[in-house]
Parts: C-alpha cells; structure tokens; sequence
C-alpha cells in the first residue's frame, strides 16, 4: 500500500515514498517517482487517488515554478505550504476534489530552518518534527516517537528513517518494495541511496 | 455559465468533438468497414462506430439480462471489459498484442475485435475497457496528433501525444469513462526511441517497458496463458511490431491453437503448444519406489 | 502640448500619458523616506493645516498620524503618498486588500516589492486604457520581509516602481535629493533636518510634520511600525533640536 514519511533533523528534512503504482491488486509499475522537487529548497511527497495526484502535483508545482520566474526568489516553504494547503480546501468544496495526500518538506534559506508540513486531502495542516501518510504511518508514528531526534545528524537520520521502512516492511501484510529518498538542506535538494 | 462557455468557445475538447460530429453528420458515404482499421482514420470522420446486434425480438431486454444493468443501474451496460492486451519495449522497438474477443456481460458479442487503434502510421493505442471510449478518444487524439504534426512540422512524442490523452480523460474523470490503454511508438525527433505509457481513465499516465491490461493481464504478466485461463479474453490474438519507420501487422493468430500446437516454426519457440498439459506430457509427479529387479 | 493629443487617452504623448498626474504630484507634499540598517524612516509634510481643522481623532486612538500621507498598508510595510489625496485613499485601500489577500493566500506578510508591484500593476492599467485617468499618486513604501529585509520603494503614476536607500517624493523633492545624497547615518536626524530645509514654513511642527519608522521588534524579531502622533513628534523635535520657537507659534493661514 502507498506509503511516504518523512523527518526533520539538524538543518535538513528526508523525505521517502514508495515507489508502487498500483492499479487494484496489480503493480504496474514499481520505480515511480512520487516526491516533487517544487523549487531548490523544497520537496513534495504525494499519494492518494490515481491521476488526481499527478494532476495536483504539476498544479502545484507550475504554481511554485511561477512565483520564482516572476519574484526572482522561490516562495518559503511555510508560504508554500499555506498555498498548497488552501488549493485543496478550496478544492475540497468544488464539484471533483483533489484526493491528494502530501508532505511538504523545506529548508527556508531566509531564517536556516527546515519545516516539515503534514497535509491531507481535506485541507487539514499541520507543522510537524516528522511525518507520514498511508497504512506504513500506523507503524512509523509510533517509532518516531520513540527515536526522533530533532538535532540528529544527517546519518543518524537516515539510519531512523531505514528503521521506519524496516518495520513496515516486517508488519504490514502488502508492503511496498523500494522507497525513494530525497534530502533538502542549506545546498539543496539531492537524493539519496539507502 | 461554463456549458455556455463551452458552447461558444473553439477550442475547448468539446466543442472539437462536436466540430467532429458535425464533419462526421456532413459525410453520407459509409460502411460498417470504415472504422477501426483503414489506418485509424475511419472512425472519427464517421463519428459512431456500428456494432452488429443480437437478432433477436428486443436486443436491449436480452442485454440487460446479460449485462450488470441490474446490479447497477448507473452503470447502464457493462461493454468489453473482459481483454487482454500486453505491450512491450525491447531495442528492436515495440511489441503489441491483443486479443480480440467482445463481451458484453457474459455475452460474447463477437470474437474479431480490433483491440489495436492505429492512430497514424506511428502511433498505436490499445483498447481495454469501454470499447467506445477507447475507440472514440484514441481516434480523436490521432487527429490532434496530425494537428501537431501540421503545426510543428514535427512528429508529436509518444510521450505528449500519451499526455494529450490523459489531461483529456481526466477532465471526464468521474463521468462514467471506462478505458485503460496503452500509447505505443516509436519517437523519431527527441530521444529516438521505442516509448509505451499506460493510460487510464482514472487520469493515470504511467510510463514504462511493460505493461499489460484488462481482466487477463494478471495472466499477461505471467505467461502468455491469458486467452486460455480469462473467460472474457480469447479467440484470436492480433500482434503488431513497431520499428523505427512505423508499426507493422506481424499477423492474427487462433490462441486455442497457439495454446495447444504453439506457434509453429519460430526461433526461440518451443516447437509445441504453450499449455500446461501439453508443456508437460508424459511428466509425472508420481514417486514409486524402484521396482526392484 | 500634451492636449494635442488628449482627445484621445490611448494616444501617445511626447510627455507620457500621466503629464498631468506627475503635474499635479510636483505640488503635493513632500514626502521622504530612508533606508538604515536597522530600520526604515518616512516623514512627510502635512498641507491641509490650519487653526480650524479638528485634529482631535488624530490625537489618540488609531494606529497614530493624522491619515493624511502616512498610512500602515501592512503589519510589514508603511505608505507615504504624495499627490492628489482622493486617488490616494483609493490606492491605499487596494493596498491594504492586496495585502490582506496574500496574508491569507500565503500566510505570511507580504514582500515588500510585491506589494509594489501589485500597485504598480493597476497604476499601469490606468494609463493603457481609454476613457480612463491615471491615480495621480506617487508613494514610497516602506518595509520590511525576510528575503529582502528592510527595503524602501517608490512608485510613479505611471506605474514605474523602483529600490532606494534614500528617496524623496512631491515638491522640492529635487531639493530633498540632493540633501540626502550626504549619506545616511543617523536616519530619523537626517529625515527631519531634511525636512525642515525643505519646507516653506521655516519651523517644524506636529501640525505640518508626519513621521513614521519600521524596526524589528527586539523580542519578536518582527517587524514593528510605529506612525507618530502629534505629541510624540514635537517630543521627538525636541530633543532633535528642530522644535518651534515661541514667536512662530502664531500660524499663518493655510497657503
């Protein structure tokens, strides 16, 4: 099942998602790219109904993409994120709804802070250490909880992420088979093998 | 407020459809044989396909009777789901086929569909779903693949070309649309290479080497047991390879006897039936103890 | 002659289409504005003045001045307007909303040059289409965000905005300029000072002076605006040393 998570530490913000695209109980595609880099300090992670979310990210990030060419600065992640918030609750009252889940992870250049937003199809935001969407949320919440560390180190991150991935691997009965994982920090967006 | 925009407005996809239409009403000349094949140029122009009707006293009340109808009355008839059609990218190009059975509910309403839309010499499209929509949208997008051709004086990507379609159906999406296909060719201008993207009526566009849909591609992805194990696929199987200058037809083959005497004198084939128990004739499972001698 | 051109407003003219706005702006009120590292000042000379004009909404209440050219458009970003003062209402109305919509948009305060742009955008339209006249208005606006931090801005009738560390709008604003190229050190000084050079009336008072600084609140690190009253800029000539002799308390008539 669609699975994505994501976490803050020193000066960063990692997020993952699976890779599946699935089509009732077929996989059709196992090396799909669902976390868009919306501009150099900020990273998408969407999930939820086919076709809304790909339709909803390009929105987005035709959006994001518009505001730099015409201010010469990106927008910041918490403006960003309170753009993206209110399309989908204004999208949430029209005739077909984006059923878009995200987490919208920055690093805001301005103040050196990386914010991590959690936001669902409804509208809902909230800023939050960590983060994550679908069935592998139940399992990974609960082990954030107990080994999120906001000041951990890059490595230490990764190493808590790989352990959320490793647990929902071992108990969630349809688990997805690869992740993707992408890093903001100070120099940008990058991906990273785990 | 927005159908009247609609209405007035030329470029909306409605009101090219219905620009289509009334090329279509003008033309008096045509025959059931102008659809499908003819270089997928036939159908659009004409606007409805035909299809044979059952002759019987009342057709409707006999295919609502073989139809969810009454399951769903939303769903007003339940056309063609049941296919099989597999795609596939490999360096010689790409390799399509379908098979060619038409269901309507359990109802077989004919065993020689083409399930492969030739949208322009270049470009395929496969048909799973309503076999309509398929029919319709994926000639319709070989008209605004022509356009693009006019206008840019450039071959339209597979890739735009698959993207057309799905910004399309995904302004339907929620309206009853029902396909799932797959957009085939070869690009000559970009990358110059093979390119399949699946597409569906939920709006998702899925780029990749291999994909398979409709009821039997579970089977699909596994072996080539798709016509024998889904009901609702069979008969025979159309096969297409796209090169470099376009897609060609390989041929039509009878899956049962695919199935069961294979497809004859092929390299790299087995040389005998594909099925299970011709595959294993005269193998046993069975553990006597060694007779002793 | 601009009128040669005038019967119809979409017709090029050799001064421009806004020749009357900028016309009627070189009378206004001066109204200058300076750029510090630690902070933004804007003061401006009031017109309408006189002994019969009833000051005493001005006195407490509101957010401070007298609401004639110095108006807060935004938590981060005051306004000096200089020009035709009914336009001027208008601008800072639209203003305020174009703040107010990206406030809600973004959830953050509006960056400063957007909000320019945002006015400069409109003041643009009025001198593209006919049958219409061009807000005679310049402004200055200044502000802070945190891309930019502080920042001063001024815009045109035309619709032209552009950056300033030290920048001056309405009469004598040539006067003013040049004053100001001397640099700025101490910026509240200086805008005062500058001001009372340029003034007609040889004293500075509360009843012609409006006066305004953006800071960063210490605490909060946000931005703080703080538009003076009356009694807080005849306490703040003080102690600059630029408050009204007793002989000049007598008022001349309004000119």
């Amino acid at each position: 099942m669609e699975t994505s998570f994501a976490i803050t530490g020193k000066g960063y913000v990692i997020v993952a998602a699976d890779t599946t695209s699935a089509r009732s109980i077929i996989k059709m595609k196992s090396d799909e790219d669902k976390i868009k880099t919306l501009s150099p300090h900020l990273l998408m992670a969407y999930s939820g109904e086919p076709g809304d979310t790909v339709q909803f990210a390009e929105y987005v990030e035709r959006n994001i993409r518009l505001y730099h060419i015409r201010n010469l600065y990106a927008l910041r992640p918490s403006a960003s994120a309170a753009w993206i918030r209110r399309a989908l609750a204004t999208s949430l009252r029209s005739r077909k709804p984006y059923s878009v889940n995200l987490l919208v992870g920055g690093y805001d250049t301005s103040e050196h802070t990386p914010h991590l937003y959690w936001i669902d199809y409804l509208g809902t935001m909230s800023e939050v250490p960590f983060g994550a969407h679908g069935y592998g949320a139940y399992f990974a919440l609960s082990l954030l909880d107990r080994y999120h560390d906001p000041e951990a180190p890059l490595e230490e991150g990764l190493a808590t992420l790989r352990r959320c991935i490793d647990e929902v691997s071992k108990r969630l009965v349809v688990t997805p088979g690869k992740y993707k994982v992408k890093i903001v920090d100070k120099d940008g967006v990058r991906e990273v093998e785990l | 407020m927005n159908s009247l925009v609609d209405r007035f407005s030329t470029t909306s996809a409605q009101s090219e459809i219905r620009r289509a239409q009334a090329l279509a009403a003008d033309d008096e000349e045509f025959s059931d044989a102008a659809w499908g094949s003819e270089a997928g140029f036939g159908s659009l122009a004409k606007g409805v396909p035909t299809f044979s009707v059952p002759s019987i006293a009342d057709p409707s009340a006999f295919l609502r009777l073989h139809t969810d109808d009454h399951a769903d009355p939303n769903c007003r008839i339940k056309i063609q789901h049941g296919t099989t059609t597999l795609a596939f990218r490999f360096k010689g190009g790409v390799i399509v086929a379908v098979d060619s059975r038409a269901t309507a509910g359990s109802y077989i309403a004919s065993g020689t569909v083409k399930k492969v839309i030739e949208i322009n010499p270049y470009l395929l499209g496969t048909m799973a779903g309503g076999a309509a929509d398929c029919q319709y949208w994926e000639t319709y997008l070989g008209i605004h693949c022509r356009l693009h051709e006019l206008r840019n004086r450039e071959r339209i990507s597979v890739s735009a070309a698959s993207k057309y379609l799905s910004n399309l159906v995904y302004g339907y999406k929620g309206m009853g649309l029902s396909m799932g296909t797959m957009i085939c060719g070869w690009d000559k201008t970009r990358c110059r290479v093979p390119a399949v993207f699946y597409v569906d009526s939920d709006g998702t566009r899925l780029k990749g080497d291999l994909f398979s849909v409709g009821s039997g591609s579970t089977h699909a992805y596994v072996s080539t047991a798709a016509g024998h194990r889904d009901a609702f696929s069979g008969n025979t199987c159309n096969l297409y390879h796209i090169k470099e200058d376009g897609w060609h037809f390989i041929g039509n083959y009878d899956i049962s006897k695919m199935h069961y005497d294979g497809p004859g004198d092929v390299p790299g084939g087995p040389g005998k039936g594909y099925g299970y128990d011709i595959r294993v004739e005269g193998r046993s499972s069975a553990n006597p103890p060694p007779v002793a001698t | 002659m601009a009128r040669r051109y005038d019967s119809r407003t979409t017709i090029f003219s050799p001064e421009g289409q806004s020749f009357y706005a900028m016309e009627a702006i070189s009378h206004a009120g001066t109204v200058l504005g300076l750029l510090a590292k630690d902070g933004v000042v804007l003061a401006a000379e009031k017109k309408v003045t006189g002994k019969l004009l009833d000051l005493s909404a001005t006195k407490e209440g509101g957010y401070g001045g007298s609401g004639e050219k110095i108006f807060l458009l935004s938590s981060n970003v005051i306004g000096g307007l200089a020009g035709l003062t009914a336009d001027a209402n208008s601008l800072v109305n639209f203003a305020r909303n174009a703040a107010q919509q990206h406030l809600l948009s973004y959830d953050e305060d509006i960056p400063v040059e957007l909000l320019a742009q945002r006015l400069c955008d409109m003041k643009q339209g009025y001198t593209q289409f006919g049958g219409l006249r061009p807000f005679g208005v310049s402004l200055l606006y200044a502000g802070y965000d945190p891309h930019y931090e502080f920042q001063l801005y001024r815009s045109d009738p035309s619709g032209n905005y552009s950056g300033w560390k030290a920048t001056c709008i309405g009469a004598n604003n040539g006067t003013a300029q040049s004053l100001l190229k001397q640099g700025v050190k101490d910026a509240i000084g200086l805008a005062l000072r500058t001001m009372s050079k340029t003034m007609d009336s040889t004293t500075l008072g509360s009843e012609k002076l409006e006066f305004a600084v953006l800071t960063l609140d210490p605490v909060t690190k946000q931005p703080k605006a703080k538009i003076y009253r009356p009694s807080e800029i005849d306490a703040l000539l003080e102690k600059e040393g630029l408050a009204k002799k007793d002989e000049d308390t007598e008022m001349k008539p309004a000119a």
